[in-house]
Parts: C-alpha cells; structure tokens; sequence
C-alpha cells in the first residue's frame, strides 16, 4: 500500500544470551493510531527504540517512508518526521514551558503551530513562564507531548505517555491523542489498559518479546489468553 | 527574562562608562595595568561563553590563548610578512578556532562529555605547553620570543599606533566592550537557549532536530577564536610570548577568574580577572609564593560555598530576606 508509514519486518534483536525481540512486525499507515501493550518486561520499550532507529535490530528491518533508519544521528531521525516522547518525563528542567516550546520548534526548518496554539494544545497556557523542572509530573508529561507536536512529526512514538499520571490525567491525555489522531500517526506504547480502552485502536500485545496478539482493542480485550497473560496467569 | 537583560545592560553600560572615564585619573603603568588585566578578562569571558552556556568545562583554555600569541608573535616578527599586525590577528584567531575545530570534532561527535571532557583539554594544555618548550627552532624554548613590536594598522588614511599607554588602552577597552556585548546578544537569544536544553538534557534535545554535537563544536571553535584573540593582543602589548602562556597555571587561573566572577554571566568574568589580578600583585608583593596558596584556597571555597560566583552573594541575601520576611 502507498500510504504505509512505518514499516518493521521481522525485527528480532539480541542482548546477548538474551533474545529481547523476536520476529516482531508492525505497519504503520498514515494517519493511524495504534497501541503497543504487554506486562513488564515484554519488549514494549525496546521495541520502540528500535522504531525510533536508537537500537540496531540484530535481524530485521525498519522503514520510515521506505528508507532504512536503523543508526541513523537522533536529530536526523527527528527531521524525517519522528518525534519521539521518552519514559522518563524528559523536559528542559532550566528553561520556562515556553522557552521548552521554542526549542522544540527551532529544531525543525519551518515549524507551522505558533506556540500559543502549543501551550493550549496541552492545557498549559498559564503557567508559559513557568521553569519546566518546577511543573507537576503530569504537566511535564504533558509539555513533552507537546514539544513533540511543536516538530510537525509524521509520526509521534509515546513512551508510556501516562505513567504517573491520575485516572483523570489518563483519559484526558487519551482525549488529547483522538483529538489529533488524523494529523500524524501515533504510536503509543502503554501499560494502563484504561488508556488503551479510551484510545480504543488497533493494538499489539507483547509477550516475552513476541507477538502474542494483535487486532482491534475490543478484540484484544475479550481475549482470554490476553487476560491470562497480564493477570499473570502465564 | 526581560528584567535580567535590562540589568545586565545597565551594568554592562556602567562598566563601559567606569572604562571609559578610567584614563582622566590614572597614570600611564596604571593604565596598562588594567589593559592587561582586561585582555585577561577578554579570555575569561571566551571560557565562560563555553562553559557558561553549555556546563562543560575546558581545563586547558590557554592552549588558545597560547596558539594565539604565538601566531602573532611568529607574524609580526617576520618582515616579510606586510601588514603584520592585522594579518597576525586574523592568523591568531584562524589558528585557535582551526585547533579548537578538530580536538572538538573528535570530542564532540564521539559522545565525550562532562568530565571526560575536562580531562582530554587538560591534557591538551600541558601538550601545547610542550610543544612550546620543544620546538624552540620556532618558538624560542623555554625563554620565547621577544620584541614583538606593537600593533600598528592604518585605517581609512589614519595611522594607528598601539606603542603609547593611552591608545592601546582604549583599543583594548574597544574591543572587549565589543567583543563581550556580542557574547552576550549570541547567548542570550535562540543559540544561548538551545546551548541550556543542550546542557538538560542532549537526548532529548537531539531527538527535537537539534545537531548537538555540531552546535556543541561550533560554541567551542568561537570561544577558542575568542581566547586566540586575546592571546594575540596580549603578546603585542607584553612585547614577548613564552610557554607559560598555554601553560596549566593560567588555565587553572582563567577558570577561577570565571567561577569568582559568575559563570554564564559574561561580564562578571572579566571583574573577576581584573580583580583577582589586582589581589595577585598585591599579595606578591608581600610574598611571591602565597599567591599560589591563597588562590587554590579560593578556588575550593567558591567551588564548595559559592558555585554561581561572587555575584550571587547578592542573589542569594535577597532570597534569604524574601523567605525571613515571609516567615514573619
């Protein structure tokens, strides 16, 4: 199909003794929204750093637009079109919300989305001036979504994007993501099954570092097998 | 934000104005006193444009500076070469940013960072200091060069001659007034705050877009052009260049010229190399060799009491006063 984004094949890499990933496939198409799930420790992160072309697979390949992006410089990968939110809130603790923005923005040549629009985006107009170390956690969660629009990505790759966030934060944070599902495809990769439900999207399940199911979350969701696997059952 | 700019522009402008007025009071070896000490001043303010905005610290800065002097003094002593004074600054100040371009580029692009970083330039210094005292087929060994005749340049018809205490004051004044405004207007806009997000957190900036390690480099190649500046200025008003001036003592004294006066601050730098000079000839004159001790002392306690700098005695009394008052 043409309007493939992301494309990985058979992506298997290896730490050592440990196969961290094994034959894994995922296609991205524009505009999508889907979900990576799985219990800890299934390869969900890894799998996105291999997305993202900051792992090498040791098998396999990853296409952003039909081009091989695996070790490719980080700030050449962000100017493809991937913009990328880590685990760890990762903000400019030193410089205020707006100046996070700005810096955000100067990394691509023409940046369409004037800051104002960004700090309303992720409902932090009033605190622009504020330092981005003295933000609520889930405010920076919030402003690193955020700096992640500000590079006009083609794809937006979220790290567990509400951890440590309230049930409130969560759904609202899904709310943000529908809201701008049909601008970019996103990829999130989630351990709250509350926010995945919200979000309500084509999902992988991981286990073990291999595909155990993927599909519409509805589907998933009545999965027994998918049960067992996160309540531990297997 | 806008405060601060304002306030460093006032004093910025007082400073100038201080400068300026200086002459109408002081004799001619006052004079080139302080000359010197802002020529000193210039190359504190060059680390601290690197080590201010982006947190990594260069232990072996007077290596530029030394490149520099040597340049100008290996131009303007050769006759061959006409307009020595000016092709021998822009030879200075080429040659610095060259050196400083690849030991970065290698640095730089390889993820060397923190104190990694510190480590590699100190060595850097004390190889440079080396050199100087080995080649001396070049660079006259141990004892340098001397007689290295003033700057002199014409400009539009006028013949400017830097030989007389007051003209070469006021050249020096000139252009460290010049040269720090610039600083300041490059790191305080787009480019400054880049270097800070940089400084956070390079991961993150580098996944926005930003070519780090290029920016990085290009901060240290203009801080080196900067020092190698400085260097070549020094040497014409000294008349002689030696190896002590890449030397590790004038590295380790340029740092604590920055930390005294306040990193990131610009300005505060070359109030504390002049100051901190003046402390030096007088202490020396008591006892050469308790100038050494006293300033290791004071580097300990500004590194472990005062990390932002003198300046922020001030900053810091006003936060005292704000939180005894609210406690009240």
């Amino acid at each position: 199909m043409s309007d493939v984004l992301l494309q990985a094949k058979n992506v298997g890499i290896r730490f050592g003794g440990l196969q961290a990933l094994e034959a894994l496939d995922l296609t991205v198409h524009d505009k999508e929204l889907c979900c990576i799930i799985g219990p800890n420790g299934a390869g969900k992160s890894t799998f996105l750093n291999v997305l993202t072309g900051t792992l090498r697979p040791t098998s396999g390949s990853v296409r952003f637009l039909g081009r091989d992006i695996a070790g490719l410089p980080l700030h050449r990968i962000a100017r493809l079109g991937i913009a990328r939110k880590f685990q760890i809130p990762s903000v400019f603790s030193s410089l205020s919300v707006e100046d996070n923005l700005k810096v955000a923005r100067w990394g691509v040549p023409s940046p369409a989305r004037p800051v104002g629009e960004l700090l309303e985006l992720v409902a932090l107009t009033n605190r622009a001036a504020t330092l981005a170390g003295e933000l609520a956690h889930g405010q920076k969660q919030w402003l690193e979504i955020g700096m992640a629009l500000a590079i006009e990505p083609r794809l937006l790759l979220l790290d567990e994007p509400t951890a440590g966030m309230t049930p409130q934060e969560t759904l609202a944070t899904a709310e943000m993501l529908l809201r701008l599902k049909g601008e970019f495809s996103i990829v999130a990769v989630e351990h709250d099954i509350r926010f995945v439900r919200a979000l309500n999207c084509e999902t992988l399940v991981l286990h073990q570092g291999r595909r155990l199911r993927s599909g519409p979350f509805h589907d998933i969701e009545a999965d027994e097998m998918v049960r067992d696997v996160y309540l531990g059952r297997r | 934000m806008i405060t601060r700019d304002r306030n460093w522009l006032l004093i910025f402008a007082v400073c100038v104005a201080l400068a300026g007025v200086y002459p109408l009071f002081a004799d001619g070896h006052q004079l080139t006193v302080i000359r010197d000490a802002l020529i000193f001043g210039l190359f504190a303010a060059s680390l601290d444009f690197f080590w201010g905005r982006t947190g990594i610290l260069c232990f072996g800065h007077a290596a530029f500076f030394g490149i520099g002097g040597y340049i100008m003094a290996l131009v303007t002593l050769n006759d061959a070469i006409p307009f020595g004074s000016l092709l021998g600054i822009i030879g200075a100040v080429a040659g610095a940013a060259f050196v400083a371009a690849i030991i970065g580029y290698f640095l730089f692009f390889g993820g060397i960072r923190g104190s990694y970083f510190t480590i590699v330039t100190l060595a850097m210094g004390v190889i440079c200091q080396q050199a100087a005292v080995s080649w001396s087929s070049v660079t006259g060994g141990d004892s340098g060069l001397i007689g290295i005749p003033p700057i002199e340049f014409d400009v539009g018809g006028t013949h400017v001659d830097l030989s007389q205490d007051l003209p070469s004051y006021i050249f020096v004044a000139a252009i460290v007034s010049v040269v720090v405004l610039a600083l300041w207007s490059i790191s305080r806009g787009r480019w400054g705050t880049v270097l800070t997000a940089i400084q956070d957190n390079e991961i993150r900036a580098a996944a926005l877009g930003h070519n780090a390690p290029l920016r990085l480099l290009v901060t240290f190649t203009l801080s080196a052009a900067i020092a190698g500046l400085a260097g070549a200025l020094y040497v014409c008003m000294a008349g002689l260049v030696a190896p002590d001036l890449s030397g590790l003592l004038l590295s380790t004294e340029v740092i604590v010229w920055v930390a005294v006066g306040g990193r990131g601050t610009l300005l505060g730098p070359v109030l504390g190399a002049i100051f901190i000079q003046r402390a030096q000839q007088t202490i020396s004159s008591f006892n050469p060799s308790l100038w050494p001790l006293l300033l290791g002392c004071v580097f300990v306690i500004i590194v472990f009491v005062l990390p932002d700098g003198i300046l922020s005695i001030y900053a810091r009394l006003k936060s005292l006063f704000k939180s005894r008052r609210r406690a009240q």
